[in-house]
């Protein structure tokens, strides 16, 4: 499908919806937003009283509610804001702005509240879906005190990693890659700074974030574990607003403000480490830092179209001993419009481009390496508010991507390294969606939707052909998997097709309201992803590289399927929400024994496809009110694999076995709560178990070659010993300072509060001077005390 | 390239390096498995006649390695192209010997082993090795540029792919260190393999300093060789790297053709040699 033919279908979707107006009701629409700083609240509720008509606000703060002529109490409400009310004569269309506020203007608050946006929604079909607002992330503590959403996330149910350290995070026993992370819409490649010590995201330019687990809306597509959708603020539109801290690890710096005559506002956000952090540490003359700074302006045209511009760039850079430098980061930007073609109709047109590179210097060897992954997106998005009982979303978006894998070139004219290029690959990935929010009857309401994706691999580019179309085989004298026999090539010009793939991918949601307080829903959704991450290792690193979906790797589908139960106690103090899930995963990639992934052009010959199941059991046990909030969340689940030997002959990896996957932890439980002691001193606590993860120890030994070798058990047919700490934090805000709007705290921590040596891994070797076999445990993180400064004016 | 790809990998984990420390694993114990150590030399120079072949028994992880020598087997080698039979005699310490052996460059070479009525077999070709044009040492070279190193320099032949192994080992010291390369990113330039040593208190090893000697000993390997030996360094050497990939059950090239389950470990290796050995000044 070319953008052509997209054209007119979304044209027949707004013919369609334009031929649905005729009726004897009434919309009102319009913007909620924070009267503080202009920020744009999302999920605000807007309903009319003693109706069951009701709206919540999008992305954007904007929301469109119909009903028929007459005269209602419009009421609108947020947690933690003051409600408002307001009597309305609905006779004609009409547009109201609200600008909400803060229960308590005060910094200092006695009564916490989490936001009602973290809360669950009982009516709302959509389940398996994580919301956190900035707020609660700065309370949770954290090591060095570096504020990290992406390890916040991982005291979520079904949410885990491969351990401290390591990149990235898992969603229901999928894998690092499966995740479509998104940072104001741009796709983020990489989560992590310091190789996953500490995540891209800056929360100080931060809204909110939001985690699909399961039941992704059709609007998103392309991975098939989870999305991660991380907003950016809009900027202050009402005063400049100054906010920064001072950390252990890094220094942060914000500055926002209204422009154009508050029709507009931005904010520019700055974080740097400082360099040279870990010189102590290696004891060299090394050096590691990161730096990132995070954009964003918004304009106001005029009240139908707004127009936002938000910008990312990070970087890590490291040293070591003067002959070996690396460098990785992401870049992106997104431009967007908002229109509001009708009170009814709102649409949002995004250009996005993203970019993801890393390089190496290596002056030992005389060579340096240069690999990136580029894309630019266009999307446009539709949302049709019908009547009061139905919600359209639809739209389009396409996807151009130009992976370029690498590029090894001599820096001197003595080096002994030839030039190498890997062959530069570029692909077209689109998808079409609609998705329909359906109040059935009170008592039932649904989401049902549609996305079709469409992927081509694009020439110019020489594919090698291999005997009876075999990229791997099985060598069945020696009984082990090899390269398939290149028997010639095949060149594909530019922009010829290799190959096409497509995918119907159904989305399904049910919720049923039991009664007021209680909830039953159930869930079905079909994904499809087309770019996979390459990583033979136990943890991601910066170096894999990402790879389309082409002539030899086909894309990964799969299938998820959830039930739940929803509950609010106590005047909605406590909300209890338990869910299971079952999901599978075709066409997952999976790597031959000794299979070399740096530098090679014909990655198929290192790669078998198998498949992923998991399933498991998530229950999350929340206080949302009152001077004590937290969660309990504890999740017992099962993440495998297995891959035939399938054409290539053989039983294949594993011998064709199930296996644990590398991130599969049958038990994992969290307990993440704050406490506020009075206006000057909130209290934070954690405390975390795991099973630990799935390795693979040695089950022999013999001599060869005058070393001790060890022999290997089957893939991770062996378990880390179990991962559990405790940390705590102090906030304290002194009062009274002299400075007016000068605002301040302090954070204290301490991580891993008694010093567990956590096993990050452990590996098994022969002491180079006892010659004896050892087991050595690497141990990240022991007890780590950090203090923060943080200030706002 | 590994060996660049696997001092990148390791730097990068530099971060987790300093906190490591040694504990107690209870780990499986896999039903015992016969070891072929087949590694037929030919040094420059010499006739290559006196080869000696290994055979052994794999032990449970963490117990000694001792009384595993297997004896009472019957060990053959043939060279594949002129017919020629090479019996080696059971020395009755797991090693079997032959004086009568002809090494001939090219010509491919079966093993037969014959232990508690299984038959283990494997073939190989014989690899050549050009010649070590130059060594020196330096301190600028390698990882750290204030260490000293010593640089083994040679001519890659342009015209073919080339498959190489090093042994390192300094003098006094318990144990050898190898490097495999091949010429897939240097085809056809002057290679030089450096073979350096950093202070490091916690297996009591010591950076060169002048008047050490290193013993070097330089092979022609096959590519399937290669892939063999790589993939055992890789595993051999990943102590305490996060970044090492998933380790994996290490298949040599002996077969058993009868019960294939039970191959042997180990490899049935032929190279050409070159042997040298360097005093630091």
């Amino acid at each position: 499908m070319n953008i052509q033919q997209y054209r007119q279908l979304t044209l027949l979707f707004m013919l369609f919806t334009t031929f649905l107006f005729a009726q004897d009701s009434f919309t009102i629409s319009g913007t909620i937003k924070d009267i503080n700083n202009g920020e744009t609240i999302f999920g605000a509720s807007v309903f009319l009283k003693d109706t069951n008509i009701g709206a919540m606000s999008n992305e954007y703060g904007f929301f469109s509610i119909t009903a028929p002529k007459g005269t209602y109490i419009l009421t609108v409400s947020y947690l933690g804001y003051a409600e408002q009310q307001q009597e309305i004569t609905l006779d004609k269309n009409q547009k109201l702005q609200f600008e909400l506020k803060e229960s308590s203007t005060e910094l200092e608050e006695v009564i916490v509240t989490a936001e009602e946006s973290e809360r669950i929604n009982i009516k709302s079909p959509q389940m398996s879906v994580s919301k956190l607002k900035i707020k609660t992330i700065k309370n949770i503590p954290v090591v060095l005190g570096e504020v990290d959403i992406i390890k916040s996330i991982q005291l979520l149910p079904g949410v885990t990693n491969t351990g401290e350290g390591s990149s990235g995070f898992n969603v229901r026993g999928g894998a690092v890659d499966q995740n479509l992370v998104l940072l104001d819409e741009a796709i983020i490649y990489n989560t992590s700074h310091l190789l996953g010590f500490f995540s891209v995201f800056n929360a100080d330019a931060i809204k909110d974030i939001k985690l699909y687990k399961g039941g992704i809306p059709s609007r998103f597509g392309g991975r098939v574990s989870s999305v991660l959708d991380v907003r950016q603020k809009d900027g202050n539109n009402k005063h400049m607003a100054i906010t920064g801290g001072i950390g252990v690890i890094s220094s942060r710096l914000a500055i926002e403000g209204p422009i154009v005559k508050k029709k507009g506002s931005f904010l520019l956000a700055g974080r740097g480490s400082y360099a040279h952090l870990f010189l102590k540490l290696s004891g060299e003359d090394n050096s590691a830092y990161f730096y990132d700074v995070n954009l964003k302006t918004n304009y106001t045209l005029d009240n139908k179209n707004k127009f936002y511009l938000s910008g990312y760039f990070g970087r890590d850079d490291f040293s070591f001993g003067g002959n070996f430098k690396s460098g990785y980061g992401n870049l992106s930007g997104n431009l967007r419009w908002n229109h509001i073609f009708s009170s009814r109709l709102f649409t949002n047109l995004s250009l996005i481009y993203s970019k993801y590179d890393y390089a190496l210097d290596f002056k030992t060897f005389e060579f340096d390496w240069l690999s990136y992954i580029n894309n630019y997106n266009v999307k446009y998005d539709f949302s049709y508010y019908l009547n009061d009982t139905m919600k359209l979303d639809f739209g389009a978006n396409i996807i151009y991507y130009d992976f370029y894998p690498g590029k090894i070139e001599p820096t001197s004219s003595t080096s002994a390294i030839n030039p190498l290029e890997l062959d530069e690959k570029t692909a077209f990935e689109s998808g079409l969606y609609i998705s329909v929010e359906h109040k059935i009857t009170k008592q039932l309401s649904a989401n049902y939707g549609l996305r079709y994706s469409r992927f081509s691999r694009l020439g110019q580019q020489t594919l090698v052909d291999y005997r009876d179309n075999l990229p791997v085989v099985y060598n069945e004298t020696i009984g082990i998997y090899e390269s398939g026999e290149e028997v010639g090539a095949t060149y594909y010009k530019s922009g010829a097709s290799i190959e096409t793939f497509d995918n119907f991918e159904p989305r399904l949601a049910l919720a049923y309201q039991v009664n007021d307080n209680s909830s039953l829903k159930t869930g079905y959704s079909r994904t499809s992803q087309y770019i996979h991450l390459l990583s033979n290792t136990t943890s991601v690193t910066p170096l894999d590289v990402w790879t389309p979906s082409g002539k030899y790797i086909k894309p990964q589908l799969s299938n998820q399927y959830a039930l739940g139960y929803f509950r609010n106690f106590k005047d909605k103090t406590y909300t209890l929400e338990i869910e299971s899930y079952y999901k599978t995963v075709a066409n997952r990639i999976d790597y031959i024994d000794g299979s070399d992934l740096i530098g090679n052009n014909t990655i198929e010959t290192e790669i078998l496809t198998g498949e992923a199941r998991a399933y498991g059991l998530e229950l999350l046990l929340r206080k949302a009110k009152g001077r004590f909030t937290g969660w309990l969340a504890y999740t017992i689940s099962k993440a495998e694999q297995r891959t035939p030997g399938g054409a290539s002959g053989g039983l294949g990896i594993n011998n064709g076995e199930w296996y644990n996957s590398a991130h599969n932890r049958t038990h994992d439980l969290s307990l993440t709560g704050s406490y506020k002691f009075n206006d000057k001193w909130t209290f934070g606590a954690n405390f975390i178990y795991q099973t630990g993860r799935p390795v693979t120890y040695p089950d022999g030994q013999y001599e060869y070659e005058g070393l001790t070798i060890a022999n290997y058990s089957p893939r991770n047919s062996d378990r880390l010993t179990a991962y559990h700490r405790i940390d705590i934090s102090a906030t304290w805000k002194p009062k009274g300072t002299s400075v007016k709007k000068w605002n301040s705290e302090w954070v204290f921590g301490i991580y891993n509060l008694y010093n567990r040596r956590n096993a990050a891994s452990i590996s098994f070797g022969q002491n180079r001077e006892t010659g004896i076999n050892e087991a050595t445990r690497t141990a990240i993180f022991g007890i780590v005390p950090s203090v923060t400064y943080n200030f706002k004016f | 390239m590994r060996i660049y790809k696997r001092n990148i990998l390791s730097i990068l984990s530099f971060l987790a390096i300093s906190c490591t420390d040694i504990v107690d694993v209870e780990v499986q114990s896999a039903p015992l498995r016969l070891v072929i150590e087949a590694s037929l030399n030919w040094e420059k120079g010499t006739l290559g006649n006196e080869q000696v072949i290994s055979l052994s028994q794999t032990v449970p992880y963490f117990d000694e390695l001792i009384n595993n020598e297997v004896v009472g087997a019957s060990v053959k080698v043939t060279n594949m192209t002129t017919g020629t039979e090479f019996e080696f005699s059971d020395q009755n310490d797991g090693t079997y010997k032959t004086s009568s052996f002809i090494p001939v460059l090219g010509n491919s070479y079966s093993l037969e082993v014959q232990h508690e009525g299984e038959t283990y077999m494997a073939e190989e070709t014989f690899s050549s090795v050009v010649d070590i044009t130059e060594i020196n040492q330096s301190t600028e070279q390698g990882f750290n540029d204030e260490v000293l190193e010593v640089n083994v320099l040679f001519d890659d032949p342009i015209d073919e792919d080339n498959y190489y192994l090093f042994r390192f080992k300094e003098q006094g010291d318990l144990l050898p260190e190898f490097v495999e390369i091949s010429d897939e990113f240097t085809n056809g330039n002057q290679m030089t393999i450096f073979y350096e040593k950093e202070d490091d208190d916690s297996i009591n090893q010591e950076e060169f300093v002048p008047g050490d000697s290193v013993d070097i000993k330089f092979y022609g390997i096959s590519e399937q060789y290669y892939n063999y030996i790589q993939l055992l360094l890789n595993q051999y050497e990943s102590v305490g790297n996060p970044f090492s990939t998933v380790p994996v059950v290490l298949k040599g090239n002996c077969t058993n053709p009868e019960n294939p389950d039970n191959y042997a470990f180990g490899y049935f290796r032929l190279s050409e040699m070159v042997t040298a050995s360097y005093s630091f000044q």
